[in-house]
């Protein structure tokens, strides 16, 4: 399998007050095409800070160490130019809260248009077009209608849906999902998994699925980075490292899963 | 829609009524005898009799509100026989002090406030929210703190102070304008803008300050929200990201407190008016409070709550277009 994405000895520094800490340590992982990884961590792990680095987007003041490539192509480094090319057209990103993630004053047709637009020269007929055939394709009803609609008149479902819609409008290569079934209730969680898992094997785009629900993971992710304290504590196939985790914060996370059949104390 | 707006505006002519009853009872019933203060000293209890009559002030105070009102709505007639006065509607009355008809000083006086108010608006939006967009992008930087320590001494400074700084630099020691006269435009253009020039200076330094620190936080605020890591996300331009995703959100805030501000400002700026000695609705208010002339008060009180609340109307009316989760049902 040709690696998609590869992270080698990634380390992000920040400047405080008490002299710089990293926030995340020598992480490396790679993910192949049509393949899904899982960072799974508590929070303040490093976890959406990996992420982040990989699209450019660290909050400034930080700076990083290591290598990211994608398709074979160094990512740390490169101006902020050439990064907004790869955001979006390459490697797209969706957020946990759909709700605040979307631009309160615009409808969604016009969010997902202008992502659209901003990689491909088109008219906007035809980037209205595309919008609409997005939204058909993450299950939105009556898409032409519901483009001219605000954020605010979804369901979090449906928010989460078309914020997939516009990360894949462009079908990047990569895409990176930050806690994204964290805000929604269990049986939309499920749905929207099974959309993401549906659309990545049409698609064959590579997945970074970053959580710190571990049942959400054992059911999509092939490999998992467990993440600690911006630290790399166990990295492998997925069915392995549940199977017989070999560090202890990794079995503490797992033991850490409520499960039906537990004892309820009061 | 319609039905929402007819709703606000009868909300709206009801608080009216409020702020006649109030106002009249303030000022008929508790302050000295108008008739005394008009008969002067030579008077006699006759005369005194004679002119209460003739301001109806003889009648029971419902009545006499009632006059008020109806006058307001319909004209009315004042004295009787040979020195009968029709006051045709909107009649708010005639001056005390000068006998003229309230609702022609009105007419008379309200361009003046209007330039002033609309030149100093234009002023400190513009400096206002350049200032304060300048400082959120530049964060923390040597411009940020110099603007903002600025604007804080700026919104500090009292009106008046700077009024007659101003004046006194500018006209009388440097003497590049000249004192300030409420000439009309069609006049003499470039006197017209000399004379409002001080005042558009003096009543914007404030507002600019407080705008930009508003702008400011409201920007800052923006820029922090997840939809903007959204919008980079995208790979948009910074242009863009920032002239559509951070600036309507961040500059709706301002268009509320803009309609107040500047709705309060058409009912007279009653300091840089005096001082400036223009006249406009501001003057016109404090010359009738230092003359106890009851029928301009009143005029002058109903007036700048009438634009208050119409401005109050208007922002509300403006908000529904400005920002989609509002929505009138």
């Amino acid at each position: 399998m040709s690696e998609l994405l590869v992270v080698e000895d990634l380390t992000v520094t920040f400047p405080t007050t008490r002299g710089p800490v990293d926030v995340v340590k020598d992480v490396s992982f790679t993910v192949g095409r049509n393949e899904t990884v899982g960072i799974v961590g508590e929070s303040g792990s490093g976890k959406s800070m990996t992420s982040l680095a990989v699209m450019g987007l660290l909050p400034p003041g930080a700076t990083t160490r290591g290598s990211i490539r994608l398709d074979g192509v160094e990512l740390l480094g490169r101006p902020d130019r050439e990064m907004r090319r790869v955001r979006g057209e390459q490697a797209s990103m969706i957020f946990q809260d759909p709700l605040s993630s979307l631009n309160p004053y615009y409808t969604v047709g016009l969010q997902i248009e202008e992502m659209y637009r901003a990689h491909r020269r088109c008219s906007r007929k035809e980037a209205r077009r595309v919008v609409v055939e997005a939204l058909t394709q993450v299950g939105i009803p009556e898409p032409e209608r519901r483009a001219g609609y605000y954020p605010h008149q979804f369901s979090g479902g449906q928010r989460q849906r078309v914020m997939i819609a516009m990360a894949l409008v462009c079908s990047p290569a990569l895409l990176i999902a930050d806690e994204p079934t964290t805000a929604l209730d269990v049986t939309v969680q499920a749905q929207i998994l099974g959309l993401l898992a549906g659309l990545q094997r049409e698609t064959g785009t590579g997945m970074v699925f970053v959580t710190h629900d571990l049942a959400v993971i054992s059911s999509i992710a092939t490999r998992v980075l467990v993440m600690c304290r911006g630290e790399q504590v166990e990295y492998g196939d997925a069915e392995q490292v549940f199977a017989a985790p070999r560090h202890d914060y990794t079995r503490m996370l797992l033991e850490s899963i409520p499960r039906i059949d537990d004892e309820v104390v009061l | 829609m319609a039905r929402y707006v007819a709703g606000r505006l009868a909300g709206l002519v009801f608080l009216l009524l409020l702020v006649c009853v109030f106002t009249y009872l303030i000022f008929f019933k508790l302050s000295p005898d108008p008739a005394l203060m008009i008969c002067g000293k030579t008077c006699t209890p006759d005369r005194v009799a004679q002119i209460r009559a003739s301001l109806g002030l003889d009648k029971p105070f419902l009545t006499q509100l009632w006059d008020y009102l109806s006058g307001l709505v319909a004209g009315r007639d004042y004295g009787s026989g040979p020195n009968l006065v029709h006051c045709p509607a909107p009649c708010l009355g005639y001056s005390f002090q000068s006998s003229q008809s309230v609702t022609q000083m009105i007419v008379d006086r309200l361009p003046v406030s209007a330039t002033v108010a609309v030149g100093a608006a234009v002023l400190w939006l513009i400096v206002g929210i350049a200032a304060g967009l300048l400082s959120a992008v530049k964060e923390g930087s040597w411009w940020d703190r110099t603007a903002m320590g600025l604007a804080l001494g700026g919104a500090s400074i009292p009106n008046y102070v700077l009024a007659l700084t101003l004046q006194y630099v500018l006209v009388v020691k440097l003497q590049i304008l000249p004192f300030p006269s409420a000439v009309p435009f069609s006049e003499d253009p470039l006197l017209w803008f000399q004379s409002y020039l001080m005042p558009w200076l003096v009543l914007a330094t404030g507002y600019a300050c407080l705008y930009a620190r508003l702008t400011r936080a409201n920007v800052i605020d923006t820029l922090a929200q997840n939809f903007m890591r959204t919008a980079r996300s995208k790979g948009l331009s910074p242009a863009l990201t920032m002239r559509r995703h951070a600036l309507r959100p961040a500059l709706t805030p301002i268009v509320t407190i803009f309609g107040m501000d500047f709705a309060a400002l058409l009912g007279g700026a009653l300091i840089t008016e005096t001082v400036f000695g223009l006249n406009g609705i501001g003057k016109m208010a404090a010359d009738s409070i230092a003359k106890n002339d009851q029928p301009v008060i009143m005029a002058v009180t109903l007036l700048a709550a009438f634009f208050v609340m119409a401005g109050n109307v208007v922002v509300d009316l403006l908000y529904t277009g400005l920002d989609p989760r509002v929505r009138v049902s």
